[in-house]
């Protein structure tokens, strides 16, 4: 089997974010792999231990992306693509499949894996498109991944009515979520290792291609402003008396707030 | 006049909430709405999908329809989409409309834009408002694309009562099955439950609570409540609480009336799936819990004692 992993080198969400004249703030911002981008890349390696299959993964955009392919090399992935072309510098959710698409069939990949979204877009587009351009079965928000034999998966979907148990036929595309597993913590020799791996950094023409072709100039949707987002504030905290404090709340939660 | 498609939220046979949301939203931006309803066993449904709004009724009903399948629900919209020549396509929020929105918007050619909070039409041109980087931000998105697909965030858009619609049903052919991706079971967790997408008042339980005897307390609180159960992912990974019941940025986004927190200590992506909800009750016995900057009422203190007062006291003031 051989598998595509994407990952995305995304803004640290958990560091504050500031929004100035209608941009965000880069100063102070901190960049790490996507946190569902870090499981799909376990959900790789776990299926690699279990049937020797052959890893890529490929990250689109995100200026020195070392760092982030580094630890998935350092995780178990064996060959990292680095796509990085300033034409992309406002690509869509469309755009990254078109380009996703690319890689694809460059390679003979019978799996590919995503997270299920990016944490800086928070769209959860570009894999579900990625399956319509290929036209291949996608399993989204995948929380399990069962290998049946060399062309079928059976995974489980987090669905609306419950966990929906689903089997695919490869080549397909999964995105997963964060649920799926709990991603390893690369070793120190991993990393060191990791340090010697050669990392494929092309530009769109390097990939076969041309701004025109991926349609680079004409993004279906654009960021035009960045706004703070309304922030809730506290309101009041009660500590003493479990019994006296309980009662004032509830007190409140009925005259005040008028909810109950 | 621009052209609205809304696709029906069915759930266990009983239409939601949000299908007469997003048609009210339809109508308010001046549109010609029309609504699309999959499923199995609905025609049932249709005076009610009227009453909710629409003008026309595009109805997808087989009994192969019954589970969610992303490729045949996406081709009956698709098939709605075409036939109304729809311009924008809203879903309610809901784990089937993030699978099935994309494949609609790459097969239709649309721009795709995920949990909208406002959508407007400029010179006939769109732009919508959503949330990003975990709710962190808001972002402003321009579509240049004249059509539109998009996912609205739960609670966006309130129903307007008055608004009504007529009835013009068109059944749509039903696609063949996905053959290369099979549902053979669904694990369901949720039958008979209250649903927390549309829950007036929401319990949700976190680490504090500490096992299943933890559990069983605030869940009684919840039934008190007639509330929806929600949890913290802590739960959730932790094997306590079913996936189906995680409230925040990876789960359920909810915005209830009131949000009672238990145990929770109120990480990020938790309060990017609640941060919406009108009232929010905290109960941690960590006076610095994260939860206390957001919560509009918090009690300090130890939710095992602090649960059964609570229980007794909501019980005085709404009898």
């Amino acid at each position: 089997m051989k598998i595509l992993t994407t990952v995305k080198k995304v803004v640290d969400v958990e560091l504050n974010i500031h929004v100035k004249d209608g941009a965000i703030v880069e100063d102070g911002l901190q960049y790490v792999i996507n946190a569902w981008d870090e499981n799909a890349v376990e959900t790789t390696v776990q299926l690699k231990e279990q049937t020797g299959a052959e890893t890529t993964l490929v990250s689109i955009g995100g200026g020195d992306n070392t760092d982030i392919i580094r630890r998935c090399y350092a995780m178990g992935i064996e060959r990292g693509i680095h796509i990085e072309d300033p034409a992309l510098d406002k690509a869509d959710s469309f755009i990254y499949a078109r380009v996703l698409q690319k890689v694809f069939e460059q390679g003979d990949y019978d799996l590919v894996i995503t997270g299920k979204q990016a944490q800086d877009t928070d769209n959860g587009q570009t894999g579900i498109i990625l399956a319509e351009y290929l036209g291949l079965p996608c399993v989204s928000n995948v929380i399990g991944v069962e290998v049946i034999d060399d062309k079928h998966l059976k995974v489980s979907r987090a669905g609306d009515a419950g966990t929906e148990i689903v089997e695919v036929e490869l080549p397909a595309v999964i995105t997963v979520d964060v649920s799926i597993n709990e991603p390893r913590l690369p070793q120190m020799r991993g990393l060191m290792m990791a340090k010697k791996k050669k990392i494929e950094v092309m530009d769109l023409a390097a990939l076969g291609t041309s701004a025109e072709e991926i349609g680079c100039a004409a993004p279906k949707s654009e960021v035009i402003e960045f706004m703070e987002s309304e922030k809730r504030s506290g309101g009041r905290k009660f500590e003493g008396d479990p019994a006296e404090v309980t009662a004032q709340v509830v007190e409140l939660l009925a005259s005040e707030a008028k909810v109950i | 006049m621009a052209k609205v498609l809304v696709v029906a939220e069915i759930k266990q046979g009983v239409l939601k909430s949000s299908t007469a949301e997003l048609l009210s939203k339809a109508k308010a931006i001046g549109a010609e709405a029309a609504v699309v309803a999959i499923g199995s066993n609905i025609e049932g449904l249709v005076p009610e999908l009227v009453k909710a709004g629409s003008d026309t009724q595009y109805i997808a009903d087989d009994a192969g329809l019954e589970l969610f399948s992303a490729g045949p629900y996406a081709a009956c919209v698709v098939d709605a989409a075409r036939q109304f020549g729809a311009d924008l396509i809203l879903f309610g929020f809901s784990e089937s409309s993030k699978a099935a929105a994309p494949r609609v918007a790459a097969q239709l050619d649309a721009a795709c834009a995920s949990e909208i909070t406002e959508v407007a039409a400029d010179n006939g041109a769109f732009q919508v408002v959503r949330p990003a980087i975990t709710n962190k931000v808001v972002q402003k998105v321009k579509v240049n694309t004249d059509k539109l697909v998009a996912v609205v965030r739960a609670g966006a858009f309130e129903a307007d009562e008055s608004i009504g619609g007529t009835e013009n049903v068109v059944k749509l052919d039903i696609p063949a099955p996905d053959l290369k991706a099979v549902i053979k079971e669904l694990v369901s967790d949720a039958s008979g439950e209250i649903d927390l997408a549309d829950a007036d008042v929401v319990v949700s339980v976190g680490r504090g609570a500490r096992n299943e005897e933890g559990i069983a307390l605030v869940k009684e609180l919840a039934d008190d409540l007639n509330a929806g159960f929600g949890s913290s992912r802590a739960m959730v990974d932790a094997g306590f609480m079913p996936h189906n019941k995680q409230v925040g940025q990876t789960g359920k986004i909810v915005a209830p009336s009131l949000y009672i927190a238990v145990g929770i200590s109120g990480a990020i992506q938790h309060l990017a799936g609640m941060s919406g909800s009108k009232v929010v009750l905290a109960i941690n016995k960590d006076p610095e819990a994260p939860i206390f900057n957001i919560a509009d009422y918090g009690i300090v203190g130890d939710l095992f004692e602090v649960v059964p007062i609570l229980k007794e006291e909501l019980k005085k003031v709404r009898s």
